[in-house]
């Protein structure tokens, strides 16, 4: 800056700031109709309505023991591709192994995943392949990609350019320096991304199952539409179980890769 | 036995690093090559490995009788040359989360096929085979530790069982000991040395009296020519010579090592 700002000057300019945030927070305001009585009367209604859902329906319980285990392997059986599929891209879009054009089309590829948010995918892929747990895991396997394929590509490019020239100074192919190089040095953060994805995918299962795929986000929804609100509960105490042990199990895994403990 | 016959190699820019370097190693030969920052030791190298393409001149690899010119070799030609030259780095460059052993048998890749590696197929025998080449730098009793766990002197020991190990006509050394401290330096050398009986070794040093002290011939590279070639008992004038200008010339050389990365 050329010239020093009063202090006048500063405290001007922070008004001006605090006035055009204050105008565009009440203009949106106004765009999303907030109404405050809405949110009164919700409150009331809420609570009527979370005691509609209490004291859990016990009894569903073992019929929620099925969905939930469809739930689970939908997450588990779309990361296990999911993490597939992702490394191919990873090793197109790595600098270090790849050509320049495809690099970049491999991290467009990726880039744009990111951008589509897993409903989306699963909504053109419900039009595309019809309802059930199938397209649920097509939809979260293709939802790995953008995080995972990234996250792989990084590691994989980390990995010294200097070990893989001298692996390939011993007339190895591209696969075997994959297979013996890029593989082995890049697996502990692999198992750790993907670790990480699969309690996403848990979580993101569930929300899946309201739109069709199955599982115990199905078994919410409808228990929602037949106002059958304690089975309902029941349900979200099964998902807050579920979520909640997979974080704990993923969160150990992961440290233990970590510290470097015994794990292959 | 390995015969360099004017290679010269031109930077897209048109500068020549090598400007004709011939030379013949054989069986017996333990060739200390000497030079100072940006002669062109470290192409030379590369060039002798395939790593670099050179742009004029052969470089005539004898293999079962066989003369092959590595200059001319590509994609699948040259790998196949290549199984049968081994290389140590200044860097080590092992792969940080195998296993020593696994290291050394790494060495092998290149001769066995996609099918037995894809299920790390390698038999008892080759990996007893590997197992003496680690005892060979007396590195045995490391051979089930992560290599990210072990010291530099052990990490080039086992750089070596590795090229042992790929059985090699020719083994290449780029600044083996530039890494270690002189005892592990003198340790390093003193294993290369026998290997000379068994395959020519050329390696590319720093240190002009180790180079002296271990190598059977002495080659001085300077601008990109062979200014010497004979005993290792070389003079103090030689040196001067070597070695005079060389602070002079360090901004162009980190510019003509760029260019190297890029071409």
């Amino acid at each position: 800056m050329r010239f020093e700002l009063t202090a006048y000057k500063k405290s001007f300019r922070k008004l001006f700031i605090a006035t055009v945030f204050l105008f565009f927070f009440i203009a949106s305001a106004r765009l999303c109709r907030v109404d405050l009585g809405v949110f009164q009367q919700g409150i009331f209604e809420g609570l009527s309505f979370l005691s509609e859902m209490f004291p859990p329906d016990v009894a569903a319980f073992s019929e929620m023991i099925y969905p939930a285990f469809e739930t689970i392997l939908i997450a588990l059986l779309a990361t296990v591709f999911g993490a597939l599929f992702s490394f191919g891209f990873a090793l197109a879009g790595a600098a270090n192994l790849s050509s320049p054009w495809l690099k970049t089309i491999s991290r467009f590829a990726m880039a744009a995943e990111r951008a589509l948010p897993e409903i989306i995918i699963i909504l053109l892929l419900v039009a595309a392949l019809g309802l059930g747990p199938f397209p649920g895991v097509v939809a979260l396997a293709v939802g790995c990609l953008g995080m995972l394929g990234r996250l792989y590509a990084d590691a994989i490019e980390e990995v010294s350019p200097k070990t893989i020239e001298a692996v390939a100074s011993v007339g190895a192919t591209k696969m075997q320096i994959i297979q013996y190089v890029i593989l082995p040095e890049v697996l502990p953060s692999i198992i750790s991304n993907t670790l990480f994805r699969l309690e996403i995918n848990i979580r993101l299962s569930v929300l899946l199952g309201a739109v069709g795929a199955g599982g115990i986000g199905y078994e919410i929804f409808y228990s929602f539409q037949l106002l059958e609100y304690e089975r309902a509960s029941t349900a979200i105490m099964v998902v807050l179980a579920l979520v909640f042990l997979s974080e704990r199990l993923s969160d150990y895994l992961r440290k233990k890769i970590a510290t470097g403990g015994k794990l292959s | 036995m390995i015969e360099v016959k004017e290679v010269t190699k031109s930077l897209p820019n048109g500068k020549r690093i090598l400007k004709g370097v011939s030379f013949k190693a054989e069986k017996g030969d333990f060739i200390g090559i000497l030079g100072p920052s940006g002669a062109g030791k470290t192409v030379t190298m590369r060039c002798l490995n395939g790593l670099t393409k050179p742009s004029t001149g052969s470089i005539l690899i004898q293999t079962n009788g066989v003369t092959k010119d590595l200059a001319c070799c590509n994609g699948k030609s040259l790998r196949h040359i290549r199984q049968k030259i081994g290389i140590i780095f200044q860097g080590f460059n092992l792969v940080k989360r195998l296993s020593v052993l696994d290291n050394v048998m790494v060495g092998r890749l290149g001769q066995i096929n996609s099918f037995r590696s894809l299920f790390y197929g390698f038999s008892n025998a080759e990996a007893e085979e590997a197992l003496e080449a680690l005892e060979k730098v007396k590195i045995a009793h490391l051979a089930y530790r992560k290599v990210a766990s072990l010291s530099g002197g052990e990490q080039q020991r086992v750089a070596i069982a590795r090229a042992i190990f790929q059985k090699p006509y020719i083994l290449l050394a780029d600044e083996p000991i530039a890494n270690l401290d002189p005892s592990n330096a003198k340790k390093i050398m003193k294993l290369l040395r026998p290997l000379a009986e068994e395959m020519p070794v050329i390696g590319v040093f720093h240190q002009p009296e180790i180079a002296a002290k271990y190598c059977t011939r002495i080659i001085a590279i300077k601008d990109g020519n062979v200014i010497y070639d004979g005993s290792p008992k070389v003079s103090d004038e030689l040196l001067a010579d070597i070695y005079g200008e060389e602070l002079f010339q360090l901004d162009e050389l980190v510019e003509q090592q760029s260019q190297l990365v890029v071409s």
